[in-house]
């Protein structure tokens, strides 16, 4: 069965519609963003204390909002989880400011058990305390900082093989399709209501991952049809390589798509968000690798009059 | 059958048969992390300032008797800050003699004569030394008491320069580890010149509302039921580096205690103390709080015991710090997670069940895809599934959530190798080729975009794991096992069945 006969579509006559859509997307999200604080950082990245409660009995969350607002913890993040109305996730986010890291270390624990003597009521069996995580000002810093430096040298390392086993300009234009992969999915996410914490950039990376595979597939296809087809344009050569691989990349994002269904679905509260975010991933990765990957080489090309084609 | 097929299959078989027999059963050969098996993990700092201080407190000491010895006048030595100090009051005429003596003495320190002071800065150099050893030494006190409390399989590892990481599965009582690793340990013997008294001023009545040079005022400890201020002398008789044994052991009342003997030299001046203060009290302080104070009614030798008001855990946890020993600097905590064993084994089963619908899902879409063919790309999918593990287990690497996320991307980046593959196989037929020469071709040119694709991926993934952190370590390990897993089963594996099963004079494929 064949999914799709080689198609003949015209996909580099929209390389400016595709830019636009792209720039469109990420300033919104970049304004939501900076402006209306859309990415709610988790308790990994911003710090704070986070406890994962289970009740012997049914409560239901407004009992739990109530009892917590009675203390003064009223500005807490509650989430229902796993079984209904028994389990909750509690977040407690006031500000604390201490003098200094192991005021605010301490003072985050005491918060936490202020909700947990609250929800107990005066009496321990009524609640189990399945998990409880305190993660210290230093630490979100700390973990930024890793991160970025991780990513950072990452990239090098990709743009620097691409650089070699294709052309600077398929290495270059490969960093932008998955940057901006990076930014269209944080854009988009920032609109949800969900937090970030490490499973969600364990989430990111993976979208890198598939976004890095899919662009160097349809190069290696550029690579190879530009030693066949000599006299043709790069531009027709990279229709003709999108066209050629559309097959291919639809059967492989639908089979991801369906496996992160699955994640979604049954993988529990803690995969949750981390399928969420790759299902946004995976939709989005398809775009940029059909509409941007591509052009970009093409612009780069013009804007530094490197030789055109693929042979040096 | 080909020669080089053979061969082929036997490596594939051994290959295949070498991965289950590491990862069978996956319950005891596959280590969980934390997030999957539930237990604490602290991250904690260690105050490497306090190693320079103490240095220092010590130097100045060593200084002035050296001094004193050597007939060097000065009036006073004061300490500025950790790691420099003032001695003043020194005379001019001296100083040649003073510049010899500190050479001969150490290298650690730079001084400077100006005026009648002596300053004195002690050298980057060691500063890097004392604070790196504090550190060192701070991890191996924490994992002695681990040790010493029995925990199965924890990890104690230093990270970066100052920062320590403690895992401990299976443990869900988070305070009372804590304060097993928090606790200094510090523990002295001192002579009680007064106390205790409510407040510093009826302490000090009988000395002038003056603390005595050779004198310090603490605090009992509240929870031992020694409340106010004792006066007590600077210098202690024996120390917690004087003992030899410690024991949980019960009092008269058959209280909770702990009892202790000394090393010979510690039972000496301990005798010394106890045999010319009779009648006196002698305190014993951990950690700069007077746990009790009990009347020296005879001359003492190297037995005795610790009372206050103990309960049993408290008495076993006190045992455990003696043993292990005193820290070198002091700790804060950065980070601290507890996982309760129920969270864990939710998300290994949803994990599981998760990962299981997933692979069902993809092989049905691989069958109705590609027919037989398809069979063939479950087959390679199952067997990089199973090379992951059997590698995961052989670098005793340990398996998270993000992890999971990691076999996921290897996983879809396996199917996307074979339906490269059967894709070009397809094209190649369009264009008029046999069977078996499509095969061959489809193979052949699929091949640079797997190679590229898995290589850029493992290439950042090496980067994630040189520069990432605990978790994203963790990601980036699956990731490399799981693409180096998919080139080999994609390449070779689906390859070798095909030529297996796809005979040379073929009509038809299925595909």
């Amino acid at each position: 069965m064949q999914l799709f006969k080689t198609p003949h579509i015209n996909f580099m006559r929209y390389k400016y519609v595709a830019l636009a859509v792209t720039f469109a997307i990420v300033l919104a999200g970049v304004l939501n963003i900076t402006v209306f604080h859309g990415l709610k950082p988790g308790v990994d990245f911003g710090g704070g204390t986070l406890i994962r409660v289970e009740f012997k009995n049914p409560t239901p969350v407004g009992q739990v909002r109530k009892s917590l607002a009675d203390v003064g913890l009223g500005g807490s993040t509650i989430q229902e989880t796993g079984k209904k109305g028994y389990e909750y996730q509690i977040r407690t986010t006031q500000f604390i400011k201490g003098a200094d890291a192991q005021q605010e270390m301490e003072a985050h624990e005491k918060l936490a058990d202020k909700v947990i003597e609250t929800l107990r009521g005066g009496s321990p069996e009524s609640l189990t305390v399945v998990s409880r995580e305190t993660v210290g000002p230093q630490v979100g810093k700390d973990l930024r900082k890793k991160a970025t430096q991780a990513t950072i040298w990452a990239l090098i390392g990709m743009l620097i093989y691409i650089a070699i086993r294709f052309k600077l300009e398929y290495g270059v234009a490969a960093i932008f399709t998955l940057t901006q992969d990076v930014l269209i999915t944080m854009s988009l996410y920032s609109f949800t209501n969900r937090e970030i914490n490490l499973p969600i950039i364990a989430g990111i990376l993976t979208i890198v991952g598939f976004s890095i595979n899919d662009t160097i597939v349809i190069f290696d296809r550029v690579r190879e049809n530009s030693k066949i087809y000599r006299k043709e344009s790069l531009e027709q050569i990279m229709n003709l390589s999108l066209n050629q691989t559309l097959g291919r990349t639809m059967i492989t994002s639908g089979t991801v798509f369906l496996t992160l269904i699955a994640l979604y679905l049954f993988g529990g509260e803690v995969i949750n968000d981390f399928a969420f975010i790759m299902l946004i991933g995976t939709i989005e990765g398809v775009y940029s690798t059909i509409a941007l990957s591509c052009p970009v080489v093409l612009f780069w090309q013009k804007a530094f009059k490197t030789k055109k084609g693929f042979r040096r | 059958m080909k020669k080089g097929l053979q061969w082929k299959s036997i490596i594939i078989v051994a290959v295949l048969g070498l991965a289950i027999f590491l990862a069978y059963p996956p319950k005891d050969k596959i280590k969980l992390g934390l997030d999957l098996k539930g237990g604490i993990h602290l991250v904690l700092q260690v105050l490497t300032e306090d190693a320079v201080n103490m240095e220092t407190d010590q130097e100045i000491v060593r200084f002035q008797e050296l001094f004193k010895k050597n007939n060097i006048t000065f009036q006073t030595a004061a300490k500025e800050k950790p790691g420099h100090f003032v001695f003043s009051g020194t005379a001019a005429d001296q100083e040649g003699k003073t510049r010899d003596l500190i050479d001969q003495y150490t290298r650690d320190w730079d001084y400077s004569f100006s005026g009648d002071k002596l300053a004195f800065t002690l050298k980057a150099t060691v500063i890097q030394f004392l604070k790196d050893q504090a550190v060192n030494q701070v991890r191996e006190t924490i994992a002695n008491r681990i040790d010493q409390f029995g925990v199965a399989e924890p990890l104690i590892q230093r990270q970066g320069s100052e920062r320590i990481v403690v895992e401990l599965p299976g443990v869900t009582d988070p305070e009372r580890v804590k304060g097993l690793i928090k606790v200094t340990a510090v523990l002295e013997w001192k002579l009680v010149k007064a106390g205790p008294a409510p407040d510093e001023e009826t302490l000090l009545k009988d000395f002038g509302g003056k603390v005595p040079e050779d004198m310090e005022v603490v605090r009992g400890d509240a929870s031992r039921g020694e409340a106010g201020l004792f006066l007590i002398s600077r210098v202690a008789s024996v120390t917690g580096k004087d003992l030899r044994m410690v024991r949980r052991s019960v009092d008269e009342w058959n209280n909770p205690a702990v009892s202790f003997s000394l090393n010979s030299e510690g039972a000496r001046r301990f005798e010394k103390v106890t045999g010319e203060n009779v009648g006196q009290r002698l305190a014993i302080v951990l950690d700069g709080k007077v746990q009790s104070a009990p009347n020296i009614n005879q001359r003492i030798s190297g037995d005795g015991i610790i009372q206050g008001r103990f309960t049993l855990e408290q008495a076993e946890d006190l045992v455990v710090v003696l043993k292990a020993g005193a820290l070198p600097a002091g700790i804060r905590y950065l980070e601290e997670r507890t996982i309760g064993p129920s969270l864990g084994a939710d998300s290994v089963r949803q994990g599981l069940m998760a990962g299981l619908v997933a692979i069902i899902l993809v092989m049905i879409f691989m069958v109705f895809f590609y027919k037989l063919s398809g069979l063939n790309a479950v087959a390679a999918l199952l067997m990089n599934v199973v090379i992951l593990f059997g590698a995961l287990s052989y670098f005793k690497a340990t398996l998270t959530l993000p992890g999971i996320a990691g076999i996921i991307l290897s996983i879809g980046m396996s199917v996307d190798a074979n339906v490269l593959i059967f894709e070009r196989i397809k094209e190649e037929r369009a264009a008029g080729k046999n069977i078996p020469g499509a095969i061959q071709l489809g193979f052949q040119r699929a091949f640079s975009a797997i190679f590229d694709s898995n290589l850029t991926t493992i290439i950042s993934a090496i980067f994630l794991f040189q520069f990432g952190t605990g978790p994203i370590k963790g990601y980036a390990v699956t990731l490399i096992i799981g693409l180096v897993a998919n080139v080999f089963t994609a390449v070779w594996v689906s390859h070798l069945i095909f030529d297996l099963t796809v005979s040379k004079t073929a009509k038809r494929l299925s595909i």
